[in-house]
């Protein structure tokens, strides 16, 4: 099996990255992919947490790369689905525990396993996020409608450039279409606009992101969340499937949908 | 060729007039000669270049400075001032004038610039991209953006009033032209959808409309 390893980023903290990663991830293994999510957090890891698998951790990421243990040892399977594993990050050591040598051995070994290695960038750009975007073949970055979260995703997307990761995706999180509608609100052109990157999908803000991610159980997981459905679409593009955007869909009736999707069709 | 291309000014700065010339051999050798000339008026040790309208490449820069350095003096200063005599008012070149931007020394960026990148060089540039905000763009000549400029932007960065920048959409952080700086006024934002050109007109930054 030859997986694909994307990297999860976006320069600033609290955007939804960690969030961003358990849903796509569980969206893409309820699309029945092997999928395993890495945690590069090291020293405040949540991946764990979000997924409701805390308990369960023995062995982390640090002990893998230093042989402490083998890569199976560390893997956790998921509570829900077979196909999802977990790597979680230690808690008790920082980010120079890893090096960037290791991470691209820690993915390439994983790519033997998994059909997407989505691995959990830690906020900021130093040895951290390096570590995390090692071994990546392409990233996602997450940005909310706010000048700073796009100010920071841009610096973002010119060191993956540097970095050789040229076909970055967006995903502008926490969206209010209300608030766009009024002008309160950057609306998804403005971020396209400074950015230039492909857009990958649009997640309102939703309030059962708060209710899921304190339970540890991903939003993808019930039915009838907007947040939910954003991310199961973005799953199914991921996978290269031709999914329609919808960008602003929070107050819209029948009818305004029908006339967008023509407006789409054409 | 007169003598007298060494001249020193009111402010005390030994200025080579280097503006007859225009290509590098001829201004290399009569840098030397100039050099040779002042050789021993030796109280000062750094000079001026007037190259007037030529615009040198980093490298071309570099092969004058090395002759500077030979004679035991550093370049202070690389000025362009036009091809009159200093003591007149000096009469502004067209734009549409071929010489303004001469070739072989501009640098064209075949992509953007985003946050915390830093693009300079002695010339003049050429982005065919977007500038976004938190990037600097640095030029001894002009700067042109095929794209928004949100960032910074500093023109003529070696002393060069002459120089301009011009972008399809001027929406700079900052706009700086040799030693001006300025800035949009706070709490204003004015869309332009049209390419906007800033310049240095009687001492200020003025931004105007581009005639295409």
């Amino acid at each position: 099996m030859n997986g694909k390893v994307l990297v999860i980023t976006s320069g600033k903290g609290g955007v939804g990255k960690t969030t961003t990663t358990a849903n796509l991830g569980t969206a893409l293994a309820m699309l029945d992919k092997k999928v395993v999510l890495v945690d590069t957090d090291i020293g405040l890891r949540n991946l764990d947490v979000v997924m409701g698998l805390e308990n369960r951790i023995v062995f982390d990421i640090v002990d893998v790369v230093n042989d402490g243990c083998r890569l199976k040892q560390a893997l956790i399977k998921d509570k829900r689905f077979d196909s999802l594993c977990l790597l979680p990050a230690a808690q008790t050591k920082d980010k120079t525990a890893v090096t960037p040598h290791q991470m691209r051995n820690l993915t390439n070994e994983l790519r033997q396993e998994f059909d997407y290695i989505l691995v959990d960038c830690p906020a900021g750009i130093e040895q951290g996020f390096k570590n995390a975007i090692a071994g990546a073949d392409s990233a996602i970055v997450v940005a909310t409608p706010e000048v700073s979260s796009v100010r920071d995703a841009d610096r973002i997307v010119g060191l993956l450039e540097a970095a050789g990761l040229r076909d970055a995706q967006l995903i502008i999180n926490r969206i209010r279409p209300k608030m766009v509608k009024k002008g309160d609100m950057m609306d998804i052109e403005d971020i396209i606009d400074i950015l230039a990157i492909e857009l990958l999908g649009v997640v309102p803000e939703d309030e059962s992101i708060v209710i899921s991610t304190n339970r540890g159980e991903p939003v993808v997981m019930g039915n009838g969340s907007l947040a939910g459905e954003a991310y199961r679409r973005i799953a199914r593009r991921v996978t290269g499937e031709k999914i329609t955007m919808y960008t602003l869909e929070d107050n819209d009736n029948i009818m305004t949908r029908f006339i967008r999707m023509l407006k789409l069709a054409r | 060729m007169p003598v007298d291309v060494a001249a020193s000014r009111a402010d005390h700065q030994l200025v080579i007039d280097l503006r007859a010339y225009d290509n590098l051999e001829e201004m290399k050798q009569q840098l030397e000669q100039s050099l040779n000339l002042i050789g021993d008026f030796g109280h000062k040790d750094e000079v001026c270049i007037d190259i007037g309208m030529m615009r040198l490449t980093e490298k071309q820069l570099r092969e004058l400075e090395d002759i500077v350095k030979l004679y035991g003096l550093s370049l202070k200063q690389l000025m362009y001032s036009q091809k009159n005599k200093p003591s007149e008012v000096p009469h502004r070149v067209p734009l549409d004038s071929h010489q303004f931007l001469q070739g072989g020394d501009t640098v064209m960026m075949n992509r953007n610039l985003r946050s915390g990148q830093k693009f300079f060089t002695r010339g003049n540039i050429v982005v065919l991209g977007d500038v976004n905000p938190g990037a600097e763009v640095i030029a001894g000549g002009s700067i042109l953006v095929m794209g928004a400029l949100r960032g910074v932007a500093h023109a003529g960065a070696l002393g060069d009033e002459e120089a301009l920048i011009a972008a399809f959409r001027l929406n700079p952080t900052q706009l700086r032209i040799a030693e001006h700086i300025t800035r949009a006024p706070d709490g204003e934002t004015v869309e332009v959808g049209s390419p906007e050109m800033a310049r240095i007109r009687a001492g200020r930054v003025v931004i105007e409309k581009m005639k295409i």
